[in-house]
């Protein structure tokens, strides 16, 4: 039964309409795991000499079970942005002669294939064997093998079971990143030692190496867990069905826009009245705090603007990478029906670039606090806001008329809904990389602050001709429209 | 009004639509009909400009669909649940389409009241978005939707297929009433023999992607198309 579905699975992958997409992507990805496998080996291989160098005087070992929780806490945020939801299509099974159970078991067992599971293996697994098997006999390093692994399906089936119940509440989301920072504040302000706990468990372990069976036992409970919560939810869409009685509403303040004003007030009323497309936009609000990430003040002070310029654009543009990527994917249901209607192309193609405008437009507004933290950010953010309206969101749709997968935006089913994954990073290096073309040079000739002015100033003519690119653009949407239609209707 | 030259859609080696010569005229109401998969779908998607030709074409008025705009203007065509945007309430939606086509919420709330017996009351005021109406209330929505557009040309696919036997009854008056007041022509593909026989003038019967008939509505056509698809 498992081969039957993962050949289906397989062919599903070759066959799909964005194969060719799908492809390039799993290829660089591939590239970028055999680097980031080659490093872990070397590391894994490598760690009694490192950890002797880095914490000279000090038994390697009990340096080495503090560490194994720090590298835990990486894990747990690492895998949620990165870990992508095991997906399938269930419907066409669900009447077939395959247990549900059969379908839950595939899928869970199915994701424990990944990556991330792997690294952590090889990362630890060498000195387990080479240092505690040495020192503390095979019993015991077994009992860290198990444990560690153990660990790591925990954390596995944990990200999954939050992905997918953030699906349907947000606020487990809010809880998840609240328990997150807490944690991390405790252990930087010394609440709370991560690595003080973790010495104490591990160092137990070497005692007492049945300890493991906790971990096992750990392990287990979050497989059940997340199996539980899958079978329970098989009824997909019906549970989220709301009663009471809906009204028609009309944003008469957009009416005075015209044409375009209406399809604006239509992709308003879809991420309003549409699960996916609004947990895609509430979701993507966590990205407004990378701005952390991207504006430390001492770089600023120094005069390095850069950081800062890429903090901008992705703070500003943040509504663009889960969401605009699938500009047109969102209406895929009804694309058909948009396509025949008296609705000229430029119209569409300009009401989409309204509402990127208005999106970069409320993130402007969203981050201008992060001035507060210095006053060099406001003028960069404004750069950034130009650079985004003006080029990133040109870009953005053009990337979107690639796109030929549609997004069933009724349908909040748990089976088929990826989350965001790599993709989505590898498109936001490509708008960085565009950013820093533009900003590169001229900050090497001219200094920082005229590198600044430079992308603004480009941002804004660029949104000023708006009008040629949306004629270059709607010229793609015609010869695209086919393909792109053709590969919405495949559901 | 629409002039299909040598039109051809192939899909993996097989020709879906082929069609050397066709004319419909304004005014007429022209019925499709053939087995599943002659072939009746992809003709409509062609004349609306959804699915690329791989030979031939498709006027409108003179003007190749797939290269000007301006049948957006006069056609209004319901396919398939697809055409309905699902997250809006009747209301929102005809007004909506009312408002691309430059009608006024005035003109389309009295094109509405002509269709308040067809709609029996379950779509107007309804408190519900259209994607929780029934599959033939949604249907009512999607053809209503065309005629408020105040079009040249309507095109429906497999209309009787979702409705009641009243609505039905009421639809064939309906086609029968536009095109009798305001010259519509209309294209509509149907399995049931009886109704489009009833209604249509003129009935183009298709086959593999081929028009095999073109018949002149009369007395005899039901009894041609029957002996047809006796088997």
């Amino acid at each position: 039964m498992i081969f039957t579905l993962l050949s289906h699975q397989w062919k599903g992958f070759w066959r799909a309409s964005d194969a060719g997409k799908n492809i390039a992507i799993q290829i660089f990805m591939g590239f970028l795991m055999l680097y980031l496998l080659a490093s872990a080996i070397a590391v894994g291989l490598m760690l009694p000499k490192l950890l002797m160098q880095v914490f000279p005087g000090q038994n390697i070992i009990t340096v080495f079970c503090g560490l194994i929780l720090y590298y835990f806490a990486f894990d747990i945020i690492l895998r949620f942005m990165l870990q992508e939801l095991p997906t399938m299509v269930v419907q066409p099974y669900l009447v077939q002669n395959i247990s549900r159970k059969q379908i839950v078991n595939f899928l869970n067992l199915r994701s424990l294939v990944s990556f991330f599971n792997l690294i952590p293996i090889i990362l630890f697994v060498p000195f387990v064997v080479s240092e505690i098997g040495v020192t503390y006999g095979p019993l015991i390093s077994l009992g860290f093998v198990l444990t560690i692994f153990s660990l790591f399906i925990f954390n596995h089936f944990l990200i999954l079971f939050i992905k997918r119940i953030t699906i349907v509440n947000v606020l487990w989301l809010v809880g998840f990143f609240v328990v997150v920072l807490a944690f991390i504040a405790l252990d930087y302000f010394g609440g709370f030692s991560i690595r003080h706990f973790s010495s104490v468990l591990f160092n137990r372990l070497l005692t007492t190496p049945l300890l493991c069976i906790v971990a096992i036992a750990l392990a287990i409970a979050s497989f059940y867990n997340n199996r539980a919560y899958l079978l329970r939810n098989f009824y997909l869409e019906e549970m989220t069905k709301s009663e009471g009685q809906k009204s028609s509403v009309d944003y008469t303040w957009l009416n005075r826009f015209g044409e375009v004003g209406d399809l604006i007030a239509l992709d308003l009323k879809l991420i309003l009245r549409n699960k996916r497309p609004r947990s895609a936009v509430l979701y993507s609000g966590i990205l407004l705090f990378y701005g952390f990430f991207f504006f430390k003040t001492k770089v600023l002070d120094k005069g390095v603007l850069a950081n800062a310029m890429l903090g901008g654009i992705f703070t500003t543009g943040y509504l663009f990478i889960n969401y605009g990527q699938f500009l047109f994917a969102w209406q895929g249901n009804y694309f058909d029906g948009l396509m025949a209607s008296n609705i000229q192309l430029k119209t569409y193609i300009k009401g989409k670039l309204m509402l990127l405008t208005a999106f970069s437009t409320v993130a402007l507004l969203l981050t201008l606090p992060y001035g507060l933290l210095s006053w060099k950010i406001i003028p960069i953010e404004i750069a950034a806001y130009f650079f985004n309206i003006g080029i990133h969101s040109m870009v953005c749709i053009y990337f979107a008329t690639r796109n030929y997968k549609a997004i069933d935006i009724s349908k909040t089913s748990r089976f088929t809904f990826k989350g965001s994954g790599p993709a989505q990073y590898l498109y936001v290096l490509l708008i960085f990389f565009i950013g820093m073309v533009l900003y590169m040079p001229v900050s090497f000739l001219l200094g920082a602050w005229a590198a600044v002015i430079a992308v603004g100033t480009v941002g804004l003519i660029s949104f000023l001709l708006r009008d040629w690119w949306i004629d270059i653009l709607s010229k793609e949407m015609a010869i695209r429209k086919h393909r792109i239609l053709e590969g919405f209707r495949e559901k | 009004m629409i002039s299909i030259n040598n039109i051809g859609k192939s899909y993996g080696g097989q020709w879906a639509v082929d069609i050397a010569q066709q004319q419909i005229e304004t005014g007429e109401i022209v019925g499709l009909v053939g087995n599943n998969g002659a072939g009746k779908t992809t003709l409509f998607r062609l004349i609306l400009d959804l699915v690329r030709a791989d030979r031939g074409e498709i006027l409108s008025k003179g003007k190749n669909v797939a290269t000007s705009e301006d049948w957006k203007k006069y056609t209004a065509a319901y396919l398939d649940e697809g055409f309905l945007i699902n997250y809006l309430t009747p209301e929102e939606y005809f007004y909506f389409v009312g408002k691309l086509n430059n009608s006024s919420k005035a003109e389309v709330d009295e094109v509405l009241k002509t269709f308040e017996p067809f709609f029996e009351g379950a779509i107007l005021k309804s408190g519900k978005y259209i994607r929780d109406l029934s599959k033939g209330n949604q249907f009512k929505v999607g053809i209503a939707a065309c005629v408020i557009q105040n079009p040249e040309i309507i095109i429906l696919d497999e209309p009787f297929a979702n409705l009641d036997p009243s609505s039905q009854v009421r639809l064939i008056q309906m086609l029968k009433d536009l095109r009798e007041r305001k010259r519509m022509t209309i294209l509509i593909s149907s399995h049931d023999l009886n109704h489009i026989t009833e209604v249509c003038t003129r009935i183009l019967l298709m086959e593999k992607g081929l028009i095999i008939k073109d018949l002149k509505a009369s007395d005899d056509t039901l009894n041609e198309l029957e002996a047809y698809f006796r088997i």
